[in-house]
Formats: structure tokens, sequence, C-alpha cells
């Protein structure tokens, strides 16, 4: 009975483990800034705690579960003219099509979210005009989007590719066929 | 046949085939280079087995340019030609499957890859070496981490050297540190120079080793002279750092235009260093 719900659990998530760092360091940032700026004032904790607990965030996401979860993967090279360049990748068609729907679906949200608690507490920490909180949630806020729009822009790409794929294929079917047909005839 | 780079599949009809007998031949054994699609160039830390990586005749354009994950194992023993598409089954079931690309690497791979990076860019940019002469070079792998790490020591070592306002004292030095690099590297693009922005804040990030060096030895060394010396000698070393990469970025007419902001910067960082008590 335990092996089935073992089973069937990992069957809902594809990835556990994956799944729960990319919310562990998430939460742990939004916990550690919304209970320690109520309770214990000591800004210096605050800000370099939440700031390492973001960026390690922000590495997990890019790095680990991006790939894992999603299959997309961004990042930025420096070609050899010294222009640079942005880079998107993602797994092709048949690995993505493999990948668990709870796994994307839990990525995506949890980003956005993420996003827009940052939001509402910078808002919060304008409204009370504490200048050195707006900073700690200017810089996870900026780590966030930066995610987001990398993401966004990489499944994009994806999509792009598997049109162009598609097309692509298609015409070299049915120059193949005309090929074979000629040579039958 | 003729195979396009950017298919990750033959077109042919004896693709299927093929592509069973590939992910069959292809044994999983095999540990790939963690990072193909770079071009080939010497700081990567990455082992040298690498196949010819997708042939870019990269548009010199910096647009968004994609392509699917490329190659196949060099050491495999697959005799055809076209590219392996490099879906493994073991993705999805694993997470942290044998690695064909840098999509499918083990994470240790990726940490590794990373921390080697941040330790290469710091010699690169800090301590002598025959690439300083050319700043495309310097940091054409130009991560935000050492930055992060630097600007955060340097801020610590000088909030716990105050003996009072603490915070004040943390939140004013990443301030002027994050928003000086900002700045900095603005007034570069203003300037009329060519630098990459992140490529420029990265640089004026590692520049700072050399000052969180004096820091530390500040605020372990209570003594005034000592202090004094020890920052106009890592003040100096944190100039040279930084100045092969600006002055080449602007028009020679501008150089002392672009330089002398950045060596504001740090004489106002050293300022604070002795000042702190």
């Amino acid at each position: 009975m335990d092996f089935n719900q073992q089973q069937s659990a990992d069957e809902n998530y594809g990835n556990p483990t994956t799944c729960f760092f990319h919310v562990f360091f998430k939460g742990a940032a939004l916990a550690f800034y919304i209970l320690f700026s109520f309770f214990v004032g000591n800004f210096v904790v605050i800000f370099v705690v939440t700031a390492v607990l973001a960026a390690l965030d922000f590495w997990v996401v890019k790095n680990v579960s991006g790939r894992i979860l999603v299959g997309l993967r961004w990042w930025n090279e420096i070609d050899d003219q010294g222009e640079s360049v942005w880079r998107f990748e993602c797994l092709d068609q048949e690995s993505m099509a493999r990948l668990n729907k709870k796994d994307s679906w839990l990525f995506w949200w949890t980003l956005y979210l993420n996003a827009g608690a940052w939001l509402l507490l910078s808002i919060f920490s304008l409204i009370r005009f504490e200048a050195d909180y707006i900073l700690v949630c200017g810089v996870c806020l900026t780590l966030s989007i930066a995610n987001i729009v990398g993401f966004t822009k990489c499944r994009k790409d994806a999509k792009n590719q598997v049109q162009q794929f598609a097309a692509r294929t298609l015409a070299s079917r049915v120059s193949s066929t005309f090929q074979s047909a000629f040579t039958i005839v | 046949m003729s195979h396009s780079d950017t298919i990750p599949l033959h077109p042919s009809s004896q693709s299927d085939i093929d592509e069973i007998e590939n992910l069959i031949n292809a044994s999983p054994a095999t540990v790939l280079p963690a990072r193909p699609p770079s071009p080939p160039r010497a700081q990567i830390p990455v082992s040298s087995s690498l196949p010819p990586p997708p042939p870019k005749p990269a548009p010199p354009k910096p647009q968004p340019h994609s392509f699917p994950p490329p190659l196949p194992p060099p050491s495999s023993s697959v005799p055809a030609p076209p590219p392996l598409p490099s879906s493994r089954p073991e993705i999805a079931a694993s997470g942290f499957g044998p690695a064909p690309n840098t999509l499918t690497e083990p994470v240790w791979d990726t940490v590794k890859r990373d921390l080697s990076r941040i330790v290469s860019n710091l010699k690169l940019v800090v301590f002598p070496n025959p690439y300083r002469e050319d700043p495309g070079k310097a940091l054409r792998d130009w991560d935000l981490w050492g930055p992060f790490f630097f600007i955060v020591f340097l801020g610590l070592t000088l909030s716990w050297s105050a003996s009072v306002k603490k915070s004040e004292v943390f939140a004013v030095a990443f301030g002027l540190l994050a928003a000086g690099a900002v700045i900095l590297t603005l007034n570069v693009l203003l300037l009329g120079g060519h630098i990459i922005f992140f490529q420029s804040l990265s640089l004026l990030g590692y520049c700072l080793f050399p000052l969180d060096v004096g820091a530390l030895i500040c605020m372990l060394k209570d003594n005034v002279i000592l202090k004094v010396v020890v920052v106009c000698v890592t003040l100096a070393w944190s100039s040279w750092a930084a100045y092969p990469f600006m002055s080449s970025a602007v028009n020679p007419r501008r150089k002392a235009l672009a330089l002398y902001p950045v060596f504001l910067m740090y004489v106002s960082v050293g300022f604070l260093i002795i000042a702190i008590d």
C-alpha cells in the first residue's frame, strides 16, 4: 500500500526533489524576510540572508529546475566580435512531450507568484518609506523578473523552433515522397 | 541525404531505424563535455574532447539565437555523421542522467562549472596574466556571482568594523557599490564606448577584490597608518585591474573621462574603509 502511494505520488510530480528545491529557496527568502522584518530589526542580517537566498533561488531555477522541469535553458554569451548574444536552448520534441505536466505547472506558477509577492512587499516598504527594505525587495524582484523574462523568451523560442521544424519536416517528407514516386514511375 | 544542423532528426526514411541504432549504440556511460554549444575558447574549464560545435557562422547581430541541443557523444561508435537527437529517456525519471549537453548534465557539474568560472574570472581580472591587453577576451564568460559575493563581503566587513550604525553602513556600502557600478557602465556607454553592460558590471565587481582584502586587514588591525598604507596599495591594485578594460572601451581622447569616475568610486570606498572605526 505504501509502495502504491509512493508510486502515485511520484507519478504526480516527475521530479519531486527538484520541485521541492524550486519552491524551497523562494519560500525561505519570503518567509525569512517577512518574519524577521516584523520581529527582529537587524537590517544587515535580513538583507544578507534574503539576498543570498534569492540569489541561490535564481541559480537553482536557471540552472537546475528550468532544465529538469521544463527542459529550457537560457544564458548570455559574448561572441568573438565582442557582441553579447542571448542563447536559448530547449530539449527536442519527444523529451518535451514527455515532461510532466504538473512539474511545468508548478514551475511557471511559482515563478509568477514569487514575483508578485516581492512586488507586493516592495510596495509595502515604499508606502512605509523604508529605503533599506526597498533595496532588499528591489534585489529580489529583479532576480525573479530576470528569470521570468529569460524563460518566457526561451519558451517562445522553443515554440518557434517547433513550427520551423514541423514546416521543414513536412517539406522534406513531401519532396522525398515525390522523389520516390518518380523513381517508381 | 543532406543534414541541416538545426534539425535534430534525419529527414530520410531510414531515420527511425538509424535513430534506434544510435540510441542503442550511444552508451550512457560515456561522460560528455558539459557545454558543447559555446564557441571554442581557451578559458572554459571543460573537457576538450569536444566535437566541432554547431557551425554558427554566427550573425554578428546580438539577436537571441536559438538552436536545439546538438551533438552526439564523441566516443560513441555511431557511424552515421548526422547529429544524434538528444532524447534521453532517463531525463524525466531520474532527473540527473548522463549529459549529452548542458540541458541534461548532473547538477554537480553545473555547480563545479560555475565555481571554476568565478575563480578563472577572478584570476583574469585581478592578477597579471597574458590576456590583459585584450579586454574582449578578458571577461568573455562574465558572471555576476563573484561581484555579488565581493560586494556583500565588503559591506559586511565595513559593517562589522563600524561600532555604531551598522545597518546604515552596510546599506550605504552596498548601495554605493551597486549603483556606482551601474552608473559607471552607463557613463562609458554615454561616452560612446563599446562595452557590454553585464560584462562591465562583472568587471567592476571583480575589481573590488583587492579592496575586500584591504578592508579585511583594516578590520583586523586598527592602526591608522597601517590602514592608510593598506588602502593606498589596494586602491592602486583595483585601479590597475580596472584600467585596461575601461580604457579600451572608449575613444582614446575620452579615456580620462571614463577612468576618472572609476578611480573616484574606489577612492571613496577607500575613505570609507579608513574612516570606519
